[in-house]
């Protein structure tokens, strides 16, 4: 196996100053994944600080998306470690956890959105329903108070509450992207993972699911990590961003600065390709 | 008022079966060897689908129950269920198998031939009306080859796999005691090979034919080739306890391999007791079919394998006769409460206060 | 010597059908399912001589149980007269030679297709339910073995979503019976296709009762002074059917599970389901002497 190189060059990696004030709800360290030539991740960092959206971008093949699936322990890496600044999970190593140990973290602490609603959202049970999961895992007996409580979710992601016994097949993109974030968000996580949340939903749609997740953002200072190809989407909701490319981080900084000033080639590639 | 405890319901099941086997009156051997000789083909599924390979049994069977294959069917496992495992035979090979029908539709020709052996598939299927005249239908003498057919045939993938165009997977050799065995282990999945091949050898042939049908017309992503049929007779080879291996007898068995062309050849395979073209053909395709990476719902291992079964099919469909007024109460009273719930909810005053319909909820 | 001495008389099949391998399964099967209470164990389940669906699992626990000294209730729907247990008492009998009863009080070993008796069972007593379907998922996750998984993962979410939507569309829990109940707190069964009216008689009981799907293949069992909670929310009660005012006509019993019988007309009448506790009540009223149990209902009501 080649070795690894874990560098980050220095001149590429600008720290937010005021951020950096807080400790890191998220760190990632030597993130790896090798299939014989293929370096699907070849060695990635990351860190992420309370109430910022981080947002990953990237081209397919990049390995952003499985970056995702292994911040959301669906997915292991070859070699690296995962914190969470987390009550009870302090320094520990989070691909270590068993499956039960995986399964309850994922359902207090992360909430998900993907891009395909039937990964995240349960196609046969209603959409209040499918909020109501969360808080039935969370332990929640009682049936007022679940259906009081996805009602609120559902209403601050902006879906419409009289559609909330509705099942999300009956449903349009834009909404059953909704219904992924009010379940996503309904146990208060501390992180909100989004795999490419607007991606194949139309343009004008995308452009108001985006406005409730910033607003939410604001709102609740929800810390979230995005993932996208469209820097145009980066760009309306990161704080931070890391540009990837074949496995590795090829740029980090703040949003503006690699927007208007990008380093590294291939992020200027991709910044002008877009304006 | 006195309850009279009668024992209607016993004496109603006696006088059922009685009604049903006076229909039939006595069964009588001669009966038996007229099934037996009249309908071998039958008794081939028959045995196939039961799991024993006995034809007098099955002969026995379908005449106790009327014809009905299902019945036979359960007749002849249950009785299967009382007999003792004497031994385990010896595994064969395909050059052991006295080869009486064989064909390829993969190729034109093939080392040993295209042996067309017994079959009707080339017959025109005309109904012989004469016979109910009293005019027997004899079948024209078979006028026997200048040089006889090869009593056993060599494998067609042996020649395939030393071409390079299958993959040779490497033998496994299992003691006999330690085979997995269907009958006497539960069905878990993913199945053992094992389970999967004794499942669908002893699946019910118009289950099979159903699923099967449907992956061929599309619904996977399979297209079968018959690469090889055969209709056989398989020798019984068991060890005597000094050492000897010895034959006790043969039975006789078809097999099918299906080629499907996915990234590379694969094979899908079936066999069973009998000779039964459409089960093993069908089968063959599931077994394909279900090997596949994200196989269509129909084609689904746990799908096929759970709902061709015989047995427990007909079983299951039939015990819906079975009284069901306990359940249909149960049901009967939660609808009344929800119309009682609603007339209720009806009748009351107008409730100046508006509740919020989570509250709504729980008042009722 | 010949070979004949040295065997047992030829017989048709051995005592209580089942061969001793068959027999040792399910012994060890069943002792797994008490070890785990409501976990659902997998076994070979062999053929009988009756139809699959007809009550094979429970026959195949009884015959693996009987005793020459075995007292046996057999009973469908609540009655030890009607067809389906006929036909199971007969062949019990025919390959145990094993004494019958229609007395819950004195049977040992009660096979019950859909109903639990009225009277209370003690710790003598073994109760073998039949089960047409063992899988509580079933209704979100067909396929067994994916359903397996859930349960290993106490991942039963979906199966209260069922509940919860049941309430959103029709303002009350519609589960009619097979309620799913929480065993031991740890795995989720179904009682099996009992009313509502009999799962809380599951709830500590004195005795063992072991749940036998013969075509599915599964065997799960609640031991004695087990905790079995049918899935219920806090602030939504448990309810089962509404037979506690119900008079049975020909008994005159009250407030015990009921069979409706359509009048023509167009009104019911009730009979106790129960069949031979209305008969002893009937034999009371005669002036016979007959013992009836302490019942888990008393005015309609369990508490």
């Amino acid at each position: 196996m080649a070795a690894l190189d874990t560098t980050q060059s220095a001149e590429l990696t600008r720290q937010p100053p005021r951020l950096m004030l807080a400790e890191p709800i998220l760190t990632m360290r030597g993130i790896a994944r090798i299939y014989g030539n293929v370096t699907a991740l070849g060695g990635v960092d990351v860190t992420v600080y309370p109430g910022e959206v981080l947002g990953i971008v990237g081209e397919s093949g990049s390995g952003k998306s499985t970056l995702l699936r292994m911040m959301n322990l669906e997915d292991t890496p070859d070699t690296g470690i995962y914190n969470l600044a987390l009550p009870g999970h302090e320094g520990r190593n989070l691909f270590t956890l068993d499956r039960f140990e995986r399964r309850m973290l994922r359902a207090h602490h992360i909430g998900i959105v993907y891009q395909n609603p039937h990964l995240g959202l349960l196609m046969n049970h209603t959409s209040s329903g499918n909020v109501a999961e969360r808080l039935l895992i969370a332990g929640n007996r009682n049936f007022a108070e679940l259906r009081e409580r996805a009602r609120q979710s559902l209403d601050a992601s902006e879906f419409p509450i009289e559609r909330m016994d509705a099942r999300p097949n009956e449903l349009s993109g834009g909404m059953q992207q909704r219904v992924q974030l009010a379940k996503a968000i309904a146990l208060e996580p501390a992180i909100l993972l989004l795999d490419e949340p607007t991606t194949g939903l139309d343009v004008s749609v995308q452009a108001l699911v985006l406005d409730t997740l910033k607003r939410l953002q604001r709102e609740r200072s929800i810390t979230m990590v995005l993932v996208s190809h469209d820097l145009g989407v980066i760009r309306t909701m990161a704080d931070r961003v890391m540009v990837m490319r074949r496995g590795k981080v090829v740029e980090q900084g703040l949003a503006d600065q690699i927007f208007q000033d990008p380093q590294h080639a291939y992020t200027q590639q991709l910044v002008h390709a877009k304006l | 008022m006195a309850y009279v405890a009668t024992r209607g319901g016993e004496y109603a099941i006696e006088q059922a079966e009685r009604l049903f086997r006076a229909d039939l009156g006595p069964i009588t051997r001669e009966r038996v060897d007229a099934v037996r000789t009249g309908l071998p083909y039958l008794i081939d599924r028959l045995m196939g689908e039961a799991s024993l390979y006995e034809p007098d049994l099955a002969a026995l069977a379908l005449a106790q129950a009327g014809g009905d294959l299902y019945e036979a069917i359960l007749l002849l496992r249950a009785y299967r269920t009382t007999q003792p495992r004497i031994a385990v035979a010896d595994p064969i090979d395909q050059p052991d198998l006295l080869t009486v029908r064989r064909i390829s539709a993969a190729f034109k020709d093939i080392p040993g031939g295209q042996i067309l052996g017994p079959t009707l598939d080339y017959s025109h299927r005309l109904l012989q009306v004469d016979v109910l005249q009293g005019n027997d239908y004899v079948p024209e003498p078979v006028i026997p080859a200048a040089k006889p057919a090869p009593a056993t045939q060599p494998s067609l993938t042996s020649w395939q796999k030393a071409q390079g165009l299958i993959p040779n997977h490497p033998g496994e050799t299992v003691a006999p005691e330690e085979i997995p065995d269907l009958t006497r282990e539960p069905l878990l999945f993913p199945a053992a090979r094992a389970h999967k091949l004794q499942s669908l050898a002893r699946a019910d042939t118009g289950g099979t034919l159903a699923l099967g049908y449907a992956s061929m017309r599309g619904y996977s992503a399979v297209h079968p080739t018959v690469n090889e049929l055969r209709l056989a007779y398989a020798p019984v080879r068991l060890r005597h306890p000094s050492g000897t291996i010895f034959s006790a007898g043969r039975v006789r068995v078809s097999q099918t391999e299906v080629i499907s062309k996915a990234k590379e050849l694969q094979l899908g395979f079936s066999a069973t007791f009998g000779w039964n073209e459409v089960k093993v053909i069908a089968a063959a395709t599931l077994d394909l079919a279900s090997n596949q990476p994200n196989p269509h719902p129909a084609a689904n291992e746990e799908f096929v394998l759970y709902h061709t079964e015989p047995v427990e099919s007909s079983g299951f469909c039939i015990h819906f006769k079975l009284p069901h007024y306990v359940t249909f109460q149960s049901t009967l009273d939660a609808l009344r409460r929800v119309k009682t719930d609603k007339d209720t909810a009806a009748a009351k005053p107008a409730v100046t206060e508006k509740l919020a319909p989570h509250q709504e909820e729980v008042a009722l | 010597m010949k070979l004949q001495e040295l065997t047992k008389p030829w017989m048709a099949f051995n005592y209580g059908f089942l061969d001793e391998s068959a027999k040792r399964e399910i012994r060890r099967r069943i002792l797994k399912a008490i070890a785990v209470p409501g976990y659902q164990v997998p076994y070979a389940s062999r053929e009988v001589p009756i139809a699959r669906g007809w009550g094979t699992g429970g026959l195949q626990v009884t015959l693996t149980l009987l005793k020459p000294t075995s007292v046996v209730k057999v009973i469908d729907q609540g009655s030890d007269d009607s067809v389906n247990a006929s036909s199971i008492r007969k062949f019990v009998a025919r390959v145990g030679g094993a004494v019958e009863t229609e007395d819950t009080m004195a049977a040992t070993i009660i096979q019950s297709r859909h109903r639990i008796p009225e009277e209370k069972l003690r710790e003598d007593q073994v109760l073998v339910l039949q089960v047409p379907n063992p899988e509580p998922l079933r209704p979100v996750q067909p396929d067994m073995s994916v359903a397996r998984e859930m349960h290993g993962d106490a991942d039963y979410g979906q199966l209260w979503l069922v509940l919860y939507e049941q309430l959103v569309k029709s303002g009350r829990i519609m589960q009619g019976s097979s309620y799913p109940s929480m065993v031991n707190g740890r795995h989720v069964m179904t009682p099996s296709p009992i009313p509502r009216w009999d799962v809380p008689k599951l709830n500590q009981a004195d005795h063992l009762t072991i749940l036998s799907a013969g075509r599915e293949k599964r065997i799960f069992a609640v031991p004695p002074y087990t905790r079995v909670e049918p899935l219920v929310f806090d602030d939504v009660p448990y309810r089962v059917e509404d037979h506690q005012d119900k008079t049975c006509y020909r008994s005159d019993v009250t407030g015990f599970f009921m069979n409706e019988l359509p009048q023509e007309d167009g009104s019911s009448q009730y009979e106790l389901s129960d069949s031979h506790f209305g008969v002893k009540h009937i034999r009371k009223l005669e002036a016979e002497a007959v013992e009836i149990g302490e019942t888990w209902y008393k005015n309609g009501r369990m508490d």
